[in-house]
């Protein structure tokens, strides 16, 4: 037995001899009272769910309709209540508990303009805001949802936060990328991790299937509706005590819960259309003819100024510019729901169901109406309409405390979709190679093989790619239980187990005579079917232990352990070459099967303890120690430390403050965290193939990855400080916030030299990277008038990522994303075009070996071009109140920036499809005739020209809530009724050349080399909504 | 003790009870190990691969990689034809384009792969070398396939990529240092011999074919290092019927040079006339494969006015293979082509021709789905420069996209003196951009992971 078995055995026998005393000390503790608690506004109105608690002990809860609260269980003795509520100044007031009694206090509130919710969610359990070192966002989503167009975790999320950078995917049903200040590891996901009431959910993307696009993601499977409120920890000096993979964030979710009242039923029916606005570039074609001779050829603009060919004119079209043959159209957009809330305060309970259907933006076009006519092709719901979400939530959250001391909570969701996606942007088959890619005319002849026209399509017309059907079905249950057992008012036990369950199915299907002819055997069909179970198991124990050693010193000690366990099971059935009218894989002439498993596990154990001196500074230290199944076999545990401070130095006698400043706060935190090695990263391992040699096909295995045995998590430490000020009585807060992060031990896929005949590259920890950056958000209540009220909430955050060390590997170069030491990870490198000049003034660019003659000059050597995702970030949003507060006016707009974005649509235009501005407009500038002679015609073929300034703002959001007069909402006998009409992405600014400087079809896929390939922008939403409550 | 001690006292042993709570039930060892165990069915051990039937599955992943380098996947077969003359790309990849336009970067992503299959044939076979050799050492002529499988790999390294690739041990993982070309076809010769001894005079069919195709592999590598004699010596014996062929199926995988040109249109058979929807392009020089009529690599654009892959270049392409067709990776056609060359670089201009004319005679020789028809003789173009070209250009019907072009027409510069520029298409492509000077496939960048390699010693032919 090894001395650490030893010890392990000993604390674990050990178990159940303190828990006796630990019951003993229970049953043997002091005598107790109650304490009644009133809360009400400056009006005598009650105030509903102000946060109650007993200073300095575990006794607390929320107030319900009535503004009141009963809080039973308190020792005998003095006291002090501290009442918390957004929107309202924190309140403390001392009192004295007696023996069997019930002591009645009463607050009256007063209201400040601007707060942020008092109390977050960590891991150690609820806290007070003001306790911690670090910054929490916090987004109010029951709020936002009935104001704000909010469809998705995309919207929810998008420029919420400073230092939060959501990417989203442009189709319906399609996730985002999400950046917590900027990007740290070179080969591991950069995503944050989700924690849904208490338990770790699922949040990758989520399919097997391809569609070229961006993707579903399992955090898209969340219906804003359910969701009472988000706070997102930001990095690693806060996320600490959640462990290894919480280095890029955590975004902690928390649905809604019942109510102590009576039941409060509430309604609501939105309905809106989707519409594109974007902007799509026109396709150009120079007619001509080569000299002396008559036949028809096309010329770029290098070969007109050649004279080698004779331009006859400039033909100009875009199907996706001509209503008569464009696939974009109108979308659509519905959601009701109905949900109650209400209970006792021993049992509350919050119930809601809701179903949403909505249809993207892509339609059939006219045309092929009748071509699938005349062809006797069926009209399939997919193929009339290609991008389509249909999804049922259903929640059903309880909460019952059968003692005092006793609260049990039970979430469970049940979530039901089928998800359409459209093959797009890299697919062969997509829609965009042909709409970017046809010529200047729309008299370009037929189809391959089926020989319809193309009306200007590239190869083929709409219809043949929305015949193949992309479809995602999900079934999915999280269902967890969260314990709080306070045996005494100084001690409290939690637990936090559930299961996060996903039930997967994905179709694939071509019918045979039907889609694109990409190949001979394409148009034979096939059939693919995919199951896949997906489940992440978590069990959270904490214990904390709070006690006063002095009268001015407050020790909380938390001790606990966390494990959990994702295990993704996958298959799939095949079948191509399907008979006529047959639709399943085992159809198939040729069949095809699949299997895949992914497991991961981790088991993590923590220490936290914090100090409060005076109840106004605070000292936390935690040290948090995990083990994975990922980790090499020399490598067995990890610990991530923490410390931070909080002190609210505003309140120290000595604190001489100006009379605007009412409250001033400084912060500092440091911590660590881990990105976890994939789950096999470790191994060396050989795989499966079945040639055929010989005419038989034979089992045989192949050398597959090299492992590393010393593999161990990428390890990421931050300092972050900053401060919180509140001025003019609350009317304006400024939070201002720094911090450096740096990882160590960073995973690289070391590219393995081809010569050693292995994989291509295996995981070591080599590298590492640091990314420091600013985040500032500035509220203020400009004018809080009966007739109107203003508010503003500004945030601006920058980052600077540079990669430290590579670990002696060589520098990772691809064609536009380069990582060297010294620069930011994925920047974009190209050799610069330094100018041009027209010498000969025929109004051309071109190139010439001479360089007398050469009118476009690049840089013999390559250069960092830029970031290639923003780095710059301010957001506003604006809240005007009219007419008493009965209609409110929000909008919300961002501005991002200091990155280059690649458009890549344009490249391929101009380099393989020969149908972009530059290149065959006569009238182009010289800046687009070099970037096409840049990449077609100079030697280095130089890629610079399509980095363009990724700058832009965009007006994301604007709505108007109305709230019905009682009188007319009593009219259908609501108690409330409320009218919203908003809009999402309502404009944008930009100098950026392509469709939309976040249009990216890898942003759902988790890669962070952002790319606008073929892609199509983000449609417009006008949505209107009805809330009654009842 | 005052009370607030005792107070401290009882709190300190709840707090340690809670404690031991998490702590004890998260740590216990047994547990720990049973909660963080993780065996993915997925995963292939090195242990499973161990007894007999591990050697077995080695050797057969061996030979399934030497299907890869040949016609099983986008390989350099493809690759050199694009870099050569034999296709022309079709389609919308910048990568292909790069090849086509002999204009190929380092990190070109097809050539990368392409290059670490290669050496992936080389070190799968070295493991079940290994393993065959422990395990079931009597097998001697699965022995011996894995001996040509690992000589087929060096040969396309010579052949095919630039002076100077490494050659690394897979098994040790030691990093080697560039060897030359001519350097790399004696290591080739080297295994390939082994092939040979280990078939030593079994006559069964297996054995035979192996051992012929060892020889004609062998013969090639003579060819690359101006033994012409030595080469024909190699292939003697072997019937013009021989073939050693990659084989396939619709559950293992197409053969590549149909689905890439073929079914999906990527390639088109390389022509002096390239016709696009923007008009049509010469390019020069060229063996015009597509507009030659030659019998043996019938070309069409069928259906009329079909489109590659690109959208915009006239399709065409041929039947010589079609889904599942048998590629010969070494057969009795190039045997007599091998000693062909070898009359003729002797001087010997009858049986030079004799051969040539034999072959096309013979009306029976397999060309993928086809059968050769019955060809008119060739006549003596009585010059010597006019021979050697007459000579590549049966080759290069002959042996149409099957790995042999680009290393012969290297050849026509580095051992007949030719310029590049009258062996290579240079000028403008029909894409309106300059063709560049490779003349091989690059070490991509991914090699300078390898310390001793600093770059290929040069690109020359």
């Amino acid at each position: 037995m090894t001395r650490s078995t030893f010890w392990l055995r000993f604390a674990g026998r050990t178990l159940v001899l303190l828990l006796l005393i630990a019951g003993t000390g229970a049953v043997a503790s002091a005598q107790t009272g109650n304490i009644g608690v009133t809360v009400m506004e400056a009006g005598g109105k009650a105030v509903f769910q102000a946060q109650v608690s007993v200073v300095n002990s575990n006794l607390g809860g929320l107030t319900g309709l009535d503004g009141k609260v009963l809080i039973r269980g308190a020792t005998v003795g003095p006291h002090q209540v501290r009442v918390l509520r957004v929107g309202f100044a924190e309140q403390k007031k001392d009192l004295t508990v007696t023996a069997q009694g019930t002591v009645a206090v009463e607050f009256t509130l007063s209201e400040v303009a601007v707060s942020l919710t008092p109390v977050v969610t960590t891991a150690t359990g609820e806290t007070r805001r003001v306790e911690l070192g670090n910054t929490v966002s916090s987004i109010d989503v029951s709020k936002l949802t009935e104001s704000s167009p909010i469809a998705n975790m995309n919207d929810l999320l998008n420029a919420r936060a400073p230092g939060v950078l959501v990417t989203p995917g442009m189709q319906t049903g399609t996730g985002a990328r999400i950046r917590i200040r900027g990007t740290s590891s070179l080969s591991l996901g950069n995503d944050p991790i989700y924690v849904i009431d208490g338990i770790r959910m699922s949040s990758g993307s989520g399919t097997s299937l391809f569609t070229g696009d961006n993707q579903p993601s399992r955090v898209g499977d969340i219906n804003p509706e359910e969701i009472e409120n988000i706070e997102i920890v930001k990095g690693p000096s806060a996320a600490t005590l959640y462990g290894t993979d919480a280095a890029n964030g955590v975004i902690v979710i928390t649905t809604k819960k019942g109510r102590a009242g009576a039941p409060q039923w509430s309604v609501f029916g939105e309905q809106g259309q989707l519409a594109d606005r974007n902007p799509y570039p026109n396709n150009y074609t120079i007619a001509g003819h080569s000299p002396g001779l008559t036949a028809y050829r096309e010329c770029g603009l290098p070969l007109i100024s050649a004279g080698t060919c004779l331009k006859d004119s400039v033909r100009v079209y875009s199907p996706l510019n001509d209503p008569s043959a464009t696939p974009i159209g109108n979308g659509y957009r519905s959601e009701a729901g109905v949900g109650v809330r209400g209970g006792t305060d021993a049992v509350r309970y919050n119930v809601q169901i809701s179903r949403e259907q909505e249809t993207g933006i892509f339609k059939l076009p006219d045309f092929e109406y009748t071509m699938l006519d005349t062809m006797k092709l069926p009209l399939r719901p997919w193929v009339t309409r290609p991008n389509a979400l249909d999804r049922t939530a259903f929640r059903a959250n309880l909460s019952f405390a059968p003692t005092s001391q006793l609260d049990i909570s039970v979430s469970t969701g049940f979530t039901t979709s089928d998800s359409r996606l459209l093959q797009s942007s890299n697919a062969t088959a997509g829609i965009g190679s042909q709409g970017f890619g046809g010529p200047g005319y729309s008299t370009n002849g037929t189809v391959a093989v089926v020989g319809t026209p193309l009306h200007g399509y590239r190869a083929w017309t709409p219809a043949y790619t929305y015949q193949e059907k992309v479809q995602q079905g999900v079934n999915r249950f999280i269902g967890s239980m969260n314990v709080n057992w306070r045996p005494t008012s100084w001690l409290q036990n939690r637990m936090d187990v559930g299961n996060d369950l996903t039930d997967r199915l994905e179709d694939n299907l071509l019918f045979r005579g039907e889609g694109p002819p990409i190949s001979a055997t394409y148009r034979n069909g096939f059939a693919f079917s995919g199951r896949a179970d997906i489940r992440t198991i978590t069990a959270n124990l904490s214990s904390t232990a709070t006690f006063n050693p002095r009268p001015w010193l407050n020790s909380k000690t938390t001790v606990g352990a966390q494990y959990t366990d994702f295990k993704q099971y996958q298959n799939g059935a095949s079948g191509t070459d399907l008979p006529p009218g047959t639709q399943t894989a085992g159809s198939g002439a040729t069949p095809g099967a699949s299997q895949s498993t992914t497991l991961q596990r981790t088991l993590g154990q923590f220490l936290e303890q914090v100090f409060a001196f005076n109840d106004r500074l605070f000292i936390t230290g935690a040290v948090r120690s995990d083990q994975n199944s990922a980790f090499g076999t020399n490598f067995q545990n990890v610990v991530y430390p923490k410390i931070s401070a909080s002190w609210v130095i505003s309140e120290e006698p000595w604190f001489k403050a100006p009379h605007q400043l009412d409250n001033l706060r400084l912060r500092y935190s440091y911590g660590k965290s881990g990105v976890q090695p994939g789950s096999n990263d470790a191994l060396r391992t050989f795989a499966a193939a079945s040639p055929n040699i010989r005419g038989v096909d034979v089992p045989a295995v192949q050398f597959s990855t090299l492992g590393n045995e010393n593999l161990k998590p990428e390890q990421s430490a931050e300092v972050e400080t900053g401060f919180e000020a509140r001025f003019f009585k609350g009317r304006i807060s400024f939070d201002y916030t720094y911090y450096y992060k740096q990882n160590k031990d960073a995973l690289i896929s070391a590219i393995v030299a081809p010569s050693l005949g292995a994989a291509g590259t295996v995981r070591q920890n080599l590298g590492a990277v640091r990314n420091l950056g600013q985040e500032i958000v500035i509220n203020g209540q400009v004018m809080d008038k009966p007739w109107l009220g203003i508010d503003l909430t500004l945030t601006a955050s920058i980052n600077s990522n540079q990669v430290l060390s590579l670990g002696g590997t060589p520098p990772q170069i691809g064609t536009t994303i380069r990582t060297l030491q010294g620069y930011p990870l994925f920047g974009l490198w190209a050799r610069k075009i330094t100018g041009w000049n027209d010498k000969n003034k025929d109004g051309i660019l071109t190139y010439n070996a001479d360089a007398s003659l050469n009118e476009v000059f690049v840089d013999t050597a390559f250069t960092f071009r830029g970031y290639s995702a923003p780095r710059q970030f301010l957001a506003l949003t604006s809240g005007f109140d009219l007419f008493k507060r009965k209609l409110r006016i929000t909008a919300l707009a961002d501005w991002r920036g200091q990155n280059r974005y690649y458009n890549n649509t344009e490249r391929i235009r101009c380099v393989s499809r020969q149908n972009c501005n530059g290149l065959m407009n006569p009238g182009s500038s010289f800046e687009e005739q070099a970037m096409v002679v840049g990449t077609r015609n100079d030697p280095s073929a130089t890629l610079d020209g399509f980095f363009q300034p990724g700058e832009f703002v965009k007006l994301r959001e604007i709505s108007a809530q109305y709230t019905l007069p009682s009188s007319l909402a009593s009219t259908i006998k609501a108690r409330s009724a409320s009218m919203t009409f908003s809009v999402r992405n309502v404009a944008k600014w930009t100098k950026y050349r392509g469709v939309d400087p976040e249009s990216d079809f890898t942003a759902s896929s988790g890669g962070d080399a952002p790319s606008d390939f073929q892609s199509f922008g983000a449609p417009t939403y006008f949505l209107m909504r009805l809330t009654l409550g009842y | 003790m005052t009370n607030h001690t005792k107070f401290l006292g009882r709190h300190a042993s709840l707090l340690c009870a809670a404690a031991a709570l998490v702590v004890g039930a998260a740590c216990h060892g047994a547990v720990t190990d049973s909660l963080l165990t993780a065996t993915d069915p997925d995963l292939i051990t090195p242990a499973a691969v161990n007894p007999p039937d591990g050697a077995t599955a080695l050797r057969l992943g061996a030979i399934g990689r030497l299907r890869s380098i040949a016609g099983g996947s986008e390989s350099v077969w493809l690759f050199g034809g694009l870099l050569g003359d034999e296709w022309t790309t079709s389609s919308t990849f910048i990568q292909n384009d790069e090849a086509d336009e002999r204009n190929i970067s380092l990190n070109n992503s097809s050539v990368t792969g392409q290059y670490r299959t290669v050496n992936q044939g080389r070190t799968y076979a070295n493991q079940a070398i290994a393993a065959m050799n422990k395990f079931l050492p009597t097998q001697s002529t699965n022995i011996a396939e894995l001996y040509f499988a690992r000589g087929f790999a060096e040969l396309t390294l010579a052949q095919d990529f630039c002076n100077g690739t490494p050659l690394s041990d897979g098994a040790t993982l030691t990093l080697g240092a560039p060897i030359t070309n001519d350097a790399m076809f004696r290591i080739a010769m080297a295994s390939l011999d082994t092939a040979v001894t280990l078939t030593g005079s079994a006559s069964d069919a297996l054995s035979v074919s192996i051992r012929s195709a060892a020889k004609v592999a062998k013969a090639r590598a003579q060819l690359g290092i101006n033994d012409y004699l030595g080469a024909a010596t190699s292939v003697a014996g072997i019937p013009t019927t021989f073939l050693y062929e990659v084989t396939f199926a619709l559950t293992s995988g197409d053969n590549i040079l149909w689905s890439q040109p073929a079914s999906s249109r990527r390639y088109n058979v390389g022509d002096t006339l390239v016709k696009t929807s923007a008009g049509t392009f010469v390019v020069k020089p060229s063996i015009p494969f597509g507009s030659a009529a030659d019998p043996r690599l019938p070309v069409a654009n069928s259906p009329a006015n079909t489109k590659s892959q690109d959208g915009s270049v006239i399709s065409f392409t041929t039947n010589v293979w079609g889904q599942s067709t048998s590629i010969p990776v070494f057969s009795g056609l190039d045997a007599r082509l091998i000693e062909a060359e070898a009359f003729l670089k002797a001087g010997d201009a009858t049986n030079w021709l004799a051969t040539l004319n034999t072959l096309r005679a013979a009306g029976n020789i397999k060309l993928g789905t086809l059968t050769s028809p019955v060809m008119p003789a060739l006549t003596d173009p009585t010059t010597a420069a006019a021979r050697v070209d007459l000579l590549f250009r049966e080759k290069a019907f002959w042996t149409f996209s099957r790995g042999q072009r680009l290393s012969d027409m290297r050849r026509l510069i580095r051992q007949y003196g030719r310029d590049q520029a009258t062996v290579f298409p240079v000028g403008t492509h029909y894409r309106g951009v300059p063709y560049g000077t490779d003349v091989n496939l690059p070490v991509p960048t991914d090699e300078t992971n390898n310390p001793n390699f600093k770059g290929c010693l040069d690109r020359k032919a």
